[in-house]
C-alpha cells in the first residue's frame, strides 16, 4: 500500500529551503518564570474563585466525616436515583458505598466491571502497551449502558489547580472517561495536598510521567460543561455535567 | 422580520461563493445579524481584553508563543516526523494526506476497513476545510455533527458564520423552529429546554456511533498527545464513545515539546472568550489501555498539507502560527459588519482572508486582501501577535503584480513627469486652487468629480488652501 509520506515530507523540506533565511529561526527557549501567575498568598480561595467564576461549587470540609456529610447533603436535594461510583485516592476513604445504599440509591461501583487484578492498582502503575493483551470488543462492553444510564457521578480527581479553577482527571482502569462525563451531576472528592497554584506546576509534574508513559487521556475540567450559540445565552449540561461540584478535604 | 433574515442568510450560508460584495451587501441590511454580530464580538472581545490584562508577564508570554511558533514551523519536517514516532509508540497510527482528495479517501478508508456505519464529529475548521462529510455520506456513513451550533446548522444545511459560536446568525427561534422540525413535535423555544433537547438527540447519537472524527487544537512532537479545547463536552464523547477515533489536522498544529503546550493553553481560551481554560482540554495519548473501560480501540491521526506547504517557503509562513481562537474575528471592523458568510469560505475574519486566497485562489477572492482598513486591531487581539495587516499587504501587492492596472500605472508615469517640472506643478496647483475652492465649505469638499466621486461618496476631501506654502513664505520673508 502507498503512503503518501515521503512525498508530503519531501515537500515540506523543500518549501523551508527555498524560504528559510538567516535569522529566521529563533531556537527553542526556555520559558523561565514567563507567564507563570501562580495562586497567590490564598491558593485555597483563589481556587474556589476561579472555579465558582467557571460556574462550580466548592464545599470546603475538615475530616472524613464531614466530607461524607457534605456528599450526602447534595445528593439528598436530588431525586435522580444513579449513581456512579468511581475510585480516588481520597474518595476511597470516604467509603461512600454503604452510605449511599442506606439513602435509598442505586450505586454502581466501578469496580464491578475490573478485573481482581485491577481493582486495587496504585494510582501510578502503568501497563506497558507492546506487552497489552487485546482489549475486549467494544460492542460486547455492558459497562456501556451502566455509564449513560448513570445520573449522579462521584468521583476522585488527580489534581486542583488554583490559577484556573480547575480539576484534573486521569483517565486509568478505576477512572474511566465517561465517569466524569456522561452523568448530568458530577461530584468530585478532592484533598487540599493536591492543589497546584499553576497551570505550568500541572505540567511539570506530568514531565516526570512522561518516561513511563502518559495517561491515555488527562483531561482539564473548568466548570460545566457550557454553549453560548443560542443566542449567546450561556446553557449549562449540554453535552457533560451541568452541575459539577468539588468537597475539598481540609484535613 | 426574522423569518426574512433567516432565508436570506441561508443563501450564502449554504454554499461557497466567491461574491464578496453581494454578501457583504446583504450581510449589511440584515438588521438581527448586525446585532447578533454586534453583541457576540463585543462580548468576546471584552473577554479578549479582560483575559490577557488579567495574565501577568501575558505579553512576555505572546512573544514566547510566537517564537515556539516560528522555530517549529523552520522545522516542520522534523517535528512531524517525530510526532509520528510518538504517535506510534503510544499505540496509535498516523496517515499522511498531502491534499483535501486524499484526506478524505483516506477516511473513508479508515472507516471502511474498521467497519463503521456511523460517525460522530466534533467541531474541526479542518474537516471541513476537506469537504469530509459529504465523502463519509458516500460512502454510506451517517455522519452527525455534535458541537450544539454545529449540529444546528448542520439541520439547516448551512456552513459555520464564526470560528467560536457557529450559529451566531440565529435566534433562539430560528433554532427552536430547526430542532421542532427534527423532533417532529413543537418545542418551547428556551435556551435551556432546546439545550437539552439537543443533549437528548446527540446522546443517542454517540451511544451508537462507532467513528469519532476530531480536530487536533495541538498535537506535541515530544509525547504524541493531542489536544482538544471545548465547551461543551462533546469533544470527550466523541472521543470516548466510539470505537475508533480519526483525528484530522493541519500540520502547522505541531508544537515540539510537553512544556510548551500550558504556554498555549494558557493563550488561547483568554484570546477566545476571556476564560482561563475552556470547559474541557482533554490531552489524548494513544488509543485506549489495556484494562480501561472505554475509549478508543484504534486512534488515527491524519496530517493534512492541502496547500500549507506552499506557504512555507514564502513570507506568508507566518499565517501557519494561527492557533484558531477567533479573536481577529472579534476585533476586526469589517468581521463585525460582515459576519462570516460574506467571506465565502471555511476561514473568514482576518486570517480567513490570509488563508483563503492562498489556499483557495487569489483570483476567485480578489476582494478579501482589500476587505480590511489595515487598523491593526487583529494583531492586537492575537495571542501569537501575527501580523496581519503586513501578509494583507503582501497579497495586494501580489494581485498588482499578476494584473498591472495600467491606467494606475499611466497616472503614476504622468504624476512623475509633473513633480519634475516645478513650474507645472505650480500652474497645476493654481489651477486645482481656483477651480476647487469655490465648491468648498468650511474647508472641505463634499463631492469631487469624476473618478474623485468614489472617494467623496464615503468621505469628504480637504479643499486647496487660500495660499500655497510658497505664497505665505513668500510673504513672511
Amino acid at each position: 500500500m502507498t503512503t503518501f509520506r515521503e512525498s508530503f515530507l519531501q515537500q515540506v523540506r523543500l518549501a523551508l529551503a527555498a524560504g528559510q533565511r538567516a535569522g529566521m529561526s529563533p531556537s527553542l527557549e526556555d520559558r523561565e518564570m514567563t507567564g507563570y501567575q501562580g495562586a497567590g498568598p490564598n491558593p485555597l480561595q483563589r481556587f474556589q474563585e476561579e472555579f465558582t467564576l467557571a460556574g462550580g461549587q466548592t464545599h470546603v470540609v475538615e475530616g472524613i466525616d464531614a466530607a461524607i456529610q457534605s456528599v450526602l447533603a447534595l445528593l439528598r436535594e436530588k431525586t435522580a436515583r444513579q449513581i456512579l461510583l468511581g475510585r480516588g485516592e481520597f474518595l476511597d476513604r470516604l467509603d461512600l458505598g454503604p452510605h449511599l445504599i442506606q439513602l435509598g440509591f442505586a450505586v454502581q461501583s466501578i469496580d464491578a466491571w475490573l478485573p481482581p487484578s485491577s481493582r486495587d492498582a496504585t494510582f501510578a502503575a502503568e501497563i506497558p502497551i507492546s506487552n497489552a493483551p487485546r482489549p475486549t470488543p467494544h460492542a460486547s462492553r455492558p459497562e456501556r449502558d451502566a455509564f449513560f444510564a448513570a445520573d449522579i457521578a462521584i468521583s476522585g480527581v488527580k489534581y486542583l489547580i488554583a490559577e484556573t479553577g480547575t480539576l484534573v482527571v486521569e483517565t486509568r482502569a478505576a477512572e474511566p472517561r465517561s465517569l466524569t462525563l456522561l452523568p448530568l451531576v458530577h461530584i468530585a472528592v478532592a484533598h487540599h495536598s493536591q492543589l497546584l497554584p499553576d497551570l505550568f506546576d500541572l505540567f511539570d509534574r506530568q514531565q516526570l510521567a512522561i518516561g513511563n508513559g502518559l495517561p491515555s487521556c488527562l483531561t482539564l475540567i473548568t466548570g460545566p460543561s457550557k454553549t453560548g450559540d443560542i443566542e449567546l445565552n450561556l446553557v449549562t449540561g449540554v453535552h457533560g455535567p451541568g452541575e459539577l461540584h468539588v468537597v475539598l478535604l481540609l484535613e | 422580520m426574522r423569518d426574512q433574515y433567516h432565508s436570506s442568510m441561508t443563501q450564502y450560508a449554504r454554499h461557497e461563493h466567491h461574491n464578496f460584495q453581494a454578501a457583504s451587501r446583504e450581510a449589511l441590511t440584515n438588521a438581527p445579524l448586525q446585532a447578533a454580530l454586534v453583541r457576540l464580538t463585543d462580548t468576546l472581545m471584552a473577554g479578549n481584553r479582560r483575559g490577557f490584562a488579567a495574565l501577568p508577564g501575558g505579553d512576555q508570554l505572546r512573544d514566547h508563543a510566537k517564537r515556539i511558533k516560528e522555530h517549529t514551523l523552520a522545522h516542520l519536517d522534523h517535528y512531524l516526523e517525530q510526532l509520528e514516532a510518538s504517535v506510534q509508540k503510544a499505540g496509535g497510527r498516523v496517515h499522511w494526506a498531502p491534499d483535501a482528495a486524499i484526506a478524505r479517501q483516506v477516511i473513508v478508508g479508515i472507516a471502511r476497513e474498521a467497519g463503521c456505519r456511523r460517525a460522530v464529529k466534533s467541531k474541526s475548521m479542518t474537516s471541513e476545510e476537506i469537504h469530509l462529510n459529504p465523502a463519509l455520506q458516500e460512502a454510506g456513513i451517517e455522519v452527525t455533527e455534535t458541537d450544539f451550533g454545529e449540529f444546528i446548522i448542520q439541520l439547516a444545511g448551512e456552513r459555520p458564520s464564526h470560528l467560536v459560536a457557529p450559529a451566531v446568525h440565529h435566534t433562539r427561534e430560528s433554532v427552536g423552529r430547526i430542532l421542532s422540525h427534527y423532533v417532529g413535535t413543537q418545542l418551547p423555544d428556551d435556551a435551556q429546554t432546546l439545550a437539552r433537547t439537543g443533549r437528548k438527540i446527540l446522546r443517542e447519537k454517540f451511544y451508537q456511533a462507532d467513528l469519532g472524527i476530531t480536530g487536533a487544537n495541538f498535537a506535541v512532537a515530544e509525547t504524541g498527545t493531542i489536544v482538544l479545547v471545548t465547551n461543551e463536552g462533546n469533544g470527550r464523547l466523541t472521543t470516548t464513545c466510539p470505537r475508533i477515533h480519526v483525528a484530522i489536522m493541519g500540520m502547522e498544529k505541531v508544537i515540539p515539546r510537553w512544556i510548551d503546550l500550558p504556554v498555549f493553553l494558557k493563550l488561547l481560551a483568554r484570546a477566545a472568550t476571556g476564560q482561563t481554560l475552556s470547559v474541557y482540554t482533554t490531552l489524548l495519548t494513544g488509543p485506549r489501555r489495556p484494562g480501561e473501560l472505554d475509549g478508543p480501540d484504534e486512534f488515527h491521526l491524519v496530517i493534512l498539507d492541502n496547500g500549507r506547504s506552499r506557504l512555507l517557503g514564502t513570507p506568508f509562513r507566518e499565517s501557519l502560527q494561527c492557533i484558531r481562537c477567533g479573536a481577529c474575528l472579534n476585533a476586526c471592523p469589517v468581521y463585525r459588519r460582515i459576519g462570516g458568510h460574506a467571506y465565502g469560505n471555511v476561514y473568514s475574519g482576518p486570517i480567513g482572508s490570509i488563508l483563503t486566497p492562498l489556499y483557495d485562489s487569489i483570483n476567485k477572492n480578489p476582494h478579501l486582501p482589500h476587505a480590511s482598513s489595515l487598523c491593526g486591531a487583529c494583531q492586537a487581539a492575537c495571542p501569537v501577535k501575527i501580523n496581519i495587516p503586513h501578509m494583507l499587504i503582501g497579497l495586494r501587492e501580489l494581485q498588482h503584480h499578476a494584473r498591472p492596472n495600467r491606467l494606475e500605472g499611466l497616472t503614476y508615469r504622468l504624476w512623475m513627469q509633473v513633480l519634475r517640472r516645478p513650474l507645472l506643478f505650480r500652474l497645476l496647483q493654481t489651477l486645482a486652487r481656483v477651480l476647487l475652492r469655490p465648491a468648498a465649505r468650511n474647508g472641505w469638499l463634499q463631492r469631487l468629480p469624476g473618478p474623485g466621486s468614489r472617494w467623496t461618496s464615503q468621505r469628504d476631501f480637504p479643499a486647496p488652501a487660500p495660499e500655497s506654502f510658497r505664497q505665505l513664505w513668500k510673504k513672511l520673508s
